[in-house]
This record gives structure tokens, C-alpha cells and sequence, in this order.
């Protein structure tokens, strides 16, 4: 009964995506603002089931969101102090640890090559090895050194505004449901119970959709790291967290988590390709779990949209706004497609609407009751 | 348990209204403060629509001042079923069971609503269960009450 109140079809479909093209658009235009807003919404569904666990043992909804945002961000410095000392010596030794691990990369790929040109006569007479070796090489020396500096240069203009989302996510927990009672009592009278009707899917989807993500992150950590102690990687459960959060990115993070891994595997065993080879079976198994049994448990039934539009949300994403429009492309698309259908319902109502004109018509007779004589 | 983290505050003369009104009137001042943060405070002109006969429900409205019809929509006039006073509540079946409004409800005079969403009320539930089931037994005695009221009327009815 529910979805009668939503509009629905190829018109709302074809709205839903060209707002959150827009959107997308405008958010990689102000990325310092998206990235920190992004990372406080992911911190609020991160803290909102301890706050409302407060709140049910009787504490105000602000000194819960308050006690719970200094806890995290004690949690996030004692974490942090003993780091450091390690972090310090990686930003020393930074550039030898990646030319380290892209040298354990190429090396992978050279043997890699030979045993192929040594199995394949075609491939000899291509002087595949030599060729294909020439390219990884200039590929490694040149467009991934290029590209991690800006990324890294990218993210040193960011660190600033990404200190700004715990903030964001202390406000977001502690004055949410005020933010959502000022929106409404903008919205006329006729319209009132869509509007609160698409608050709550507004929220139901994005939260759905992130806690989902964070319970994938911990699945994925946890299967991936298993896999990985199996094969014998070092440092398995850091890895397969670090593969786990880059899946957040949708198509390229898995392939970026998966080398990762791989080059780390590479560089430690440079005498027995095997155990790289385990690795990617690993991953491509745990890529199988997640697409069959994972991700619809998790965050599969969030955007409540057509499989078609969404996968074409996540690629023009990615066209418009790179990485960061490739993780926003489906909460984003989820949320426009709530108000879009709300708004198309409204639209579709001509009782409502009639309902609107007539207590205009009756506030302009009330303002306008002593004009005449 | 952690009690000694609320606050303690002088009753804001809002939480004196929202104590008032038949569905909270058996809250206690902490509970009533929670309460007024889920309230959603609309104004209607005299004749203004509140919500239609068939209409999917989102919300329970509590009348805070004025007065409302409950109306069955007619040709070329709206048939008044019952004038409810300020205090009382209506629309209570859309947070019960998601039914369709079944009648017109409209402004009799100026009046102030105070609506409860049925999101909210559902998270009630879960975050607040003492004060979900305070409500949830007004709600029963309002409707025990009104059903009571037309079991009367329809015995008084001559055959």
C-alpha cells in the first residue's frame, strides 16, 4: 500500500538520474566539502546504534551524541599515539617501501611473462615478454608514480577539510531530528505526510545503505583475511581490511585492494609465484561470496531501484566525479530516487494540489477580508 | 541506570501544553520532553483539509487548540459525522495498521495539530518501549471510548 504514495516509470527513472548526475557533478566541484560530509554520514551510522543504546538507558539525546562523539575521538587518538612512531618511519622510508613493493610487482610479472613465452610459440615469435615488459615497466615508472602523487598531493590539500566530519557527525546525531522538523515546516499543509513519508525513506535508505557497508567491510575483512592467512601472507587481517574498505569504491576498488595484496604477496615470496597465484584465488572467491551472498544481505536492498539505472548511476558517476563519484553514485542515486518518486507523486495527485490551491485561496480571503468596504 | 547525566530543567510552558492533551497526558516531564522533539506543530485555517477519505495515513494528529470536522465527502456538500475538541486525537488507525484515512477531516476553526508520524512512533517502539506502550494504552482507551460511544448510539437508534 505503501508504494502508491511514490510515482514510478521510465519519466521518474529518467529524473532520478539526471539530478544525481547534476549533483555528482556539483559535488566534484566541491569535493572538499563532499569527502568530509561523506565520511561524517558514514561516522553517524557508525555511532547512532550506540547513541540510541544511551538514549534507551535514559540519557538525553545530546549528552549521548556528545559522550559518544569524545569517545570515538579518544578511541581515534589512542589509537593514533601509538602509531605514530611507525607512521613517522613510513613517511621517511615511504617512497623505498613502494619502489619495494613495485619492484616485488614487476618482478612477478617478468617471471610471470617468461613461463608464458616459454609455454606458448606464438608468444615467442610476438616477443611478448620483452614487449609486454617494456610496458609494465614504463607503466610503473611513469603513470602510477604521476598518478600516486597527485593522489597524494590531493590528499594532503583534503586532510584539513576531512577534520571537519567528526563535527558534521556530532551535529548530524545530536540535532538530526531537529534538522528534519525545520525542513517541514516549510511544506505546506497538503503535502505534509508525503514529506514526512519521504524522510523516512530518505533515511531508511541512506542508513540501510551505510551500516550495510560498514557490516560488508567487517564480512569482507573478516573472510578475506582468513583466506590470506591460509595462503601464509603476512600482516593477513591489516591487508584484507584495507582490500575491504577500497571495495566501498564501487568496479575499481576491488581490482585496486586485489593488487595490492597481490604486490605485497609478490615482494615477500619473489621465489614462489604459487602463493601470489593463491592470493588472486582468494580474492576472486571472496568477490564470488560478496556478489552472491554478501552484498544482498547487506547493502543490496538499500537503493530500492532498478538493477539497469543503478549500475548506469555507477559508471556515470565515475565519468563525472571520479573515485568520490563512484562511491557516492548509489546512496546518492537512492535518496534522489525517494524524492524524486515523492515529488512525482505529488505532481501526479491533482487532488492535492487542489487541496493546496484552495488553503491559498482561503489564506488570501483572510489576509485580504477588509480590502472592501 | 545513568541518571545522573539528565538534565535537570524547569518545565517549559510547551511541555505544560503537550502534557494536556489526552494521548500524553500520562507521560512524566522527562518523557514529555522526548515526546516534543517527535511532534511535528501545524496551523490550519478555518475549512482547510487536514487529510481525505481514502488516503494513505502517515501520521496521528492531537488537536492542541480549535476544533476539527470529521466529514464524509458529499455532493455538493461534505456530510459532518462528528466535531472533535481541542485535547482529543484522530487518524489514530493510519499509526496502528497503515489504513486508509476513513473520513475527511477539516478545520472547524483555527487550529493548531500537533502530528506524530508513524516513523516516529514505529522507532518509539524500539528506542522508548515505556513510552511507546503509555501511548499505545491512550490510544486503546480513545478507541475503547469511541467504540463505546457508537455501540450507544446505535442502541438509542429506533428499529
Amino acid at each position: 500500500m505503501r508504494l502508491s504514495y511514490l510515482a514510478s516509470g521510465p519519466l521518474v527513472w529518467l529524473v532520478t538520474i539526471a539530478v544525481t548526475t547534476l549533483l555528482l557533478v556539483a559535488s566534484a566541484k566541491a569535493l572538499w566539502l563532499v569527502v568530509p560530509f561523506l565520511l561524517a554520514i558514514i561516522l553517524y551510522y557508525l555511532m547512532f546504534p550506540v547513541v540510541r543504546r544511551l538514549v534507551l538507558a535514559g540519557v538525553s539525546r545530546e549528552t549521548a551524541a556528545a559522550l559518544v562523539a569524545a569517545g570515538v575521538a579518544l578511541l581515534a587518538v589512542g589509537i593514533m599515539i601509538p602509531l605514530l612512531p611507525w607512521l613517522a618511519a613510513q613517511a621517511i622510508t615511504g617512497e623505498a617501501t613502494f619502489n619495494r613493493y613495485l619492484e616485488g610487482g614487476r618482478v612477478l610479472v617478468d617471471r610471470t611473462l617468461a613461463t608464458l613465452e616459454s609455454q606458448f610459440a606464438f608468444l615467442r615469435r610476438m616477443n611478448f615478454h620483452a614487449e609486454m615488459g617494456k610496458m609494465a615497466t614504463e607503466f610503473g615508472e611513469t603513470t602510477v608514480q604521476r598518478k600516486l602523487g597527485e593522489a597524494l598531493l590531493a590528499a594532503a590539500t583534503w586532510l584539513p577539510t576531512v577534520l571537519l566530519a567528526p563535527f558534521f557527525a556530532f551535529f548530524l546525531l545530536r540535532d538530526g531530528g531537529v534538522f528534519a522538523k525545520l525542513l517541514a515546516s516549510g511544506v505546506p499543509n497538503a503535502f505534509f505526510e508525503r514529506t514526512i513519508y519521504m524522510f523516512d525513506r530518505v533515511d531508511s535508505t541512506a542508513r540501510s545503505y551505510f551500516q550495510g557497508l560498514l557490516k560488508l567491510t567487517v564480512v569482507d575483512t573478516v573472510c578475506l583475511g582468513i583466506g590470506l592467512l591460509v595462503v601464509g601472507v603476512p600482516n593477513a587481517l591489516v591487508l584484507a581490511l584495507i582490500a575491504a574498505v577500497f571495495q566501498w569504491i564501487p568496479v575499481v576498488g576491488s581490482v585496486v585492494g586485489c593488487v595490492l595484496v597481490v604486490l605485497v604477496a609478490a615482494t615477500e615470496f619473489p621465489t614462489n609465484p604459487w602463493i601470489v597465484y593463491a592470493t588472486v584465488g582468494v580474492f576472486a572467491f571472496a568477490r564470488l561470496l560478496d556478489n552472491f551472498f554478501f552484498i544482498p544481505l547487506t547493502v543490496g536492498r538499500s537503493i530500492r531501484m532498478h538493477p539497469m539505472p543503478t549500475v548506469l548511476m555507477v559508471f556515470i558517476g565515475g565519468a563525472v566525479a571520479g573515485v568520490p563519484g563512484l562511491v557516492l553514485a548509489l546512496p546518492l542515486a537512492g535518496v534522489v530516487s525517494a524524492v524524486v518518486g515523492t515529488v512525482g507523486g505529488i505532481i501526479q495527485d491533482p487532488r492535492l494540489r487542489a487541496r493546496h490551491a484552495f488553503a491559498k485561496s482561503l489564506q488570501r480571503q483572510r489576509i485580504s477580508a477588509d480590502f472592501q468596504l | 541506570m545513568l541518571g545522573f547525566l539528565q538534565r535537570r530543567r524547569a518545565e517549559h510552558p510547551r511541555i505544560a501544553q503537550i502534557r494536556q492533551l489526552v494521548l500524553f497526558a500520562t507521560l512524566r516531564p522527562k518523557e514529555l520532553r522526548i515526546i516534543d522533539g517527535l511532534l511535528y506543530e501545524r496551523r490550519y485555517l478555518k475549512g482547510e483539509i487536514v487529510f481525505d477519505q481514502g488516503e494513505e495515513g502517515q501520521a496521528l494528529y492531537v488537536i492542541v487548540s480549535g476544533r476539527v470536522l470529521i466529514c464524509r465527502p458529499g455532493d455538493p456538500v461534505a456530510e459532518v459525522l462528528a466535531e472533535i475538541p481541542a485535547g482529543s486525537l484522530f487518524g489514530e488507525l493510519a499509526l496502528l495498521w497503515g489504513a486508509p484515512r476513513v473520513a475527511q477531516v477539516r478545520a472547524a476553526e483555527d487550529c493548531v495539530l500537533a502530528a506524530l508520524s508513524r516513523a516516529d512512533f514505529e522507532s518509539l517502539i524500539d528506542t522508548h518501549a515505556a513510552i511507546a506502550s503509555k501511548i499505545a494504552m491512550q490510544l486503546a482507551r480513545d478507541l475503547g471510548q469511541k467504540l463505546g460511544a457508537r455501540y450507544l448510539a446505535m442502541e438509542s437508534r429506533p428499529l
